[in-house]
């Protein structure tokens, strides 16, 4: 059994490593000066891709235009998902199947074909009608985005209805109370936390989207949508730099929400009860979910403050310099070849040179340097581009 | 008709006429406007010809089976075997990439209901979920960092002497595999992760009591009760690769297009509507048969989809 016990462990490590080491590459890389997102070899600690980043005004826009978007599409996905749970939870057993079947479909369809799918349909309502105005990329893109990202806040209302108790709606109709009351007192109440989950998934659904949303925002664009563009037409690292905000967001969101459950499974009597943090009114303070996230955003703040305060300049300089100083040697060495050659070419007699035939129209009596010849020889790219300058400084 | 006046009627009595005809507009709403018009009307459009806006409606605009042909045959008549095999190439990759994800979430998946205590079991979900967080095209990206002529594998590669040039792990595809294996994988384990917890450990450990090896452990009693979730996670990550447009764009070879490239390519830079309807309805039909197909030889139904 440890045997096993040590197997799966390593494999759970070695899967977790898959999992999380891209992510880290690509931090790390945010940090590096240099302008491809590398991180070998590694040139200056620099903080200046977040300040290109936040300076990219297509992507910001494209921001702005996400929380549009997405706005619009929690606002309509999650009563239209909410519904969907409830005509379920109500239909009998084959017409439930069928409907199931309907309403998970979108979830599956590829999500250009859902894209395409909105475009040509509400192309033909607006030319048929004549209305042009429903022919913009924020509407198309709120009705593309709804077809499947209700299924996801359907799914979420169907788990939560599962659990519950349907006598509460009964008990509440014997007392008295009408159907519309009991709703909006019982049932409405208990799906209460479900719909801010659905509202938080639906939002990450529609600000995530990238295959639907590319064919409705039609010449608008959103985050995502510039983003890819900005990937696919070459890389820097201020997309890394992006990556570090995310996941900043996402781990101090993860490790309050961590708090919080501890706390709640040690309110509950759970075996984190017993931890000593727990009767230590001091650490019981520190591991109160409100002061992890006070802490956590505190000392964000912090570093990003002395992020910002960094200098790289100087080190940057410093590497461009040691950039020149290789170049210079190089094109050193390369004049030395071609000086060497030169020297050569004139003792021999001019039939042997291998030059001698192609540029004896042209005078052959000066002695033309041939910037061509010593190119391939040289070692690295820089060379082959300073090759083509160094030449016609040996004319002197 | 007579189930559909059942349910409005327990509807009205449980919850009242505000909620049973809200729910009403709602899933009408949802199913008819959102979900099955807009699919019709793109196959209607993959039965026309590309007219610019001024001859719509006049007598050239009539139904065609010019755009399928031209996905079939080439204008002289021959096999378009071009597009042809990107379809069935796109297919295949998906099918290998689902593979993939099948393999290596399963033990994950085995760890997560059966092998993790409390906390480890907590963390890694948590560990599961954040990389999910990160946008798609972000992740993609990250393999681009990853793989590029001068990424981390090359850099390293090179300097222990794997090898001697940059590899191309770009126009290979290996690129293109790794990132939409990692980008699916959450969809593949939930399901999964799902189906196992029902099973009671003590079952696996009469299994190991009574003399069966671990594989056979897993083959007679795991496996069939993890069924269900496999086909279920299969199903969503094969019919997301085979969608997928973010992460060829990004990762894919100059020389290897996706299905949905060529259908992103006659939207956007052919602008010939018709022509990309009738594409994507073979995407559509290709994948949702396949997957049909799959489900019917496993015996699962398309309701245990999202569980």
């Amino acid at each position: 059994m440890t045997r096993n016990t040590l197997f799966g462990g390593a494999y759970a490590i070695a899967f977790f490593t898959f999992l999380f080491g891209p992510l880290v590459i690509m931090v790390i890389t945010a940090f590096n000066s240099s302008r491809f997102p590398r991180v070998v070899p590694w040139e200056c600690f620099t903080t200046g891709w977040f300040g290109e980043l936040l300076g990219n005004a297509r992507l910001m826009d494209g921001l702005l235009n996400s929380v549009i978007i997405g706005l619009g599409v929690v606002a309509l996905a999650v009563p239209i998902g909410l519904a969907g749970a409830l005509a379920l939870s109500e239909l009998p057993a084959r017409l439930r199947a069928m409907l199931y079947t309907v309403l998970i479909l979108p979830i599956l369809i590829p999500g250009v074909v859902l894209g395409i799918s909105t475009i040509v349909l509400w192309g033909q309502i607006s030319r048929g009608l004549g209305v042009g105005a429903l022919y913009n990329g924020f509407f198309l893109t709120i009705v593309g985005q709804i077809t499947f990202v209700s299924a996801y806040a359907m799914l979420v209302f169907i788990a939560r209805l599962q659990r519950f108790d349907a006598t509460q709606t009964e008990a509440a109709l014997d007392l008295g109370a009408t159907p519309g009351q009991a709703f909006r007192k019982i049932l409405l109440p208990f799906m209460a936390p479900a719909i801010g989950s659905a509202a938080f998934i639906t939002l990450l659904a529609s600000f995530e989207n990238y295959n639907t949303t590319v064919f409705t925002v039609l010449s608008e664009s959103t985050f995502t949508t510039a983003l890819a563009s900005k990937v696919r037409h070459g890389t820097d690292p201020s997309l890394s730099a992006l990556a570090v905000i995310i996941i900043t967001i996402t781990l101090v969101g993860a490790l309050t929400n961590e708090a919080y459950q501890r706390r709640k499974a040690a309110q509950a009597g759970g075996p984190s009860a017993r931890s000593p943090l727990y009767a230590n009114p001091i650490t019981q303070a520190l591991t109160h979910p409100g002061v992890v996230f006070a802490i956590l955003v505190t000392v964000i703040a912090g570093l990003s403050y002395a992020g910002s305060r960094h200098d790289s300049s100087v080190c940057e300089a410093a590497v461009l310099q040691d950039k020149m100083a290789r170049q210079e040697a190089l094109r050193a060495a390369q004049q030395e070849k071609i000086e060497a050659q030169q020297a050569q070419e004139n003792t021999l007699p001019k039939s042997n040179s291998a030059f001698g035939g192609a540029f004896g129209g042209l005078g052959g009596s000066t002695p033309a340097p041939e910037p061509v010849a010593p190119k391939p020889a040289s070692p690295s790219a820089f060379g082959g581009a300073f090759g083509g300058i160094a030449p016609p400084q040996s004319d002197d | 008709m007579k189930q559909l006046k059942l349910a409005y009627s327990t509807l009205m009595a449980k919850h009242g006429m505000g909620a049973t005809l809200f729910v009403a507009i709602a899933v009408t709403l949802w199913v008819v406007v959102f979900i099955t018009l807009p699919q019709l009307s793109m196959l209607d459009y993959s039965f026309r010809f590309n007219l610019p806006a001024d001859q719509i409606g006049t007598e050239a605009d009539h139904y065609t089976l010019e755009q399928y042909r031209g996905f079939f045959f080439n204008a002289d008549g021959s096999l378009n075997s071009l597009d042809l095999m990107i379809l069935v190439r796109t297919l295949v990759a998906a099918v290998v990439v689902t593979l993939i994800d099948v393999i290596i979430c399963y033990p994950i998946a085995y760890i997560l209901a059966h092998g993790a205590k409390e906390v480890a079991a907590r963390l890694m979900v948590i560990g599961l979920i954040i990389p999910y967080w990160i946008n798609e095209i972000l992740r993609a990206f990250a393999f681009r960092v990853l793989f590029g002529a001068t990424g981390v594998i090359n850099t390293v590669g090179m300097q222990i002497g794997l090898w001697d040039a940059p590899v191309d792990f770009i126009r290979a595809d290996v690129a293109l595999y790794f990132g939409l294996s990692y980008a699916y994988i959450l969809l593949m384990i939930f399901p999964m992760y799902n189906a196992i917890e029902a099973l009671d450990h003590t079952q696996v450990e009469a299994a190991r009591d009574m003399g069966a090896p671990l594989w056979r452990v897993h083959w007679r009693v795991v496996l069939p009760v993890a069924k269900p979730g496999i086909v279920s996670g299969a199903t969503m990550v094969f019919m997301l690769t085979a969608g997928a447009l973010a992460a060829p764009q990004i990762l894919g070879g100059p020389s290897s297009l996706w299905f949905t490239q060529l259908i992103y390519q006659w939207f956007n830079e052919s602008s010939n509507w018709p022509r990309g309807s009738a594409y994507a309805v073979m995407l559509l039909l290709t994948c949702i048969s396949f997957v049909l197909l799959t489900m019917r030889v496993f015996k699962v139904s398309v309701g245990e989809i999202g569980k």
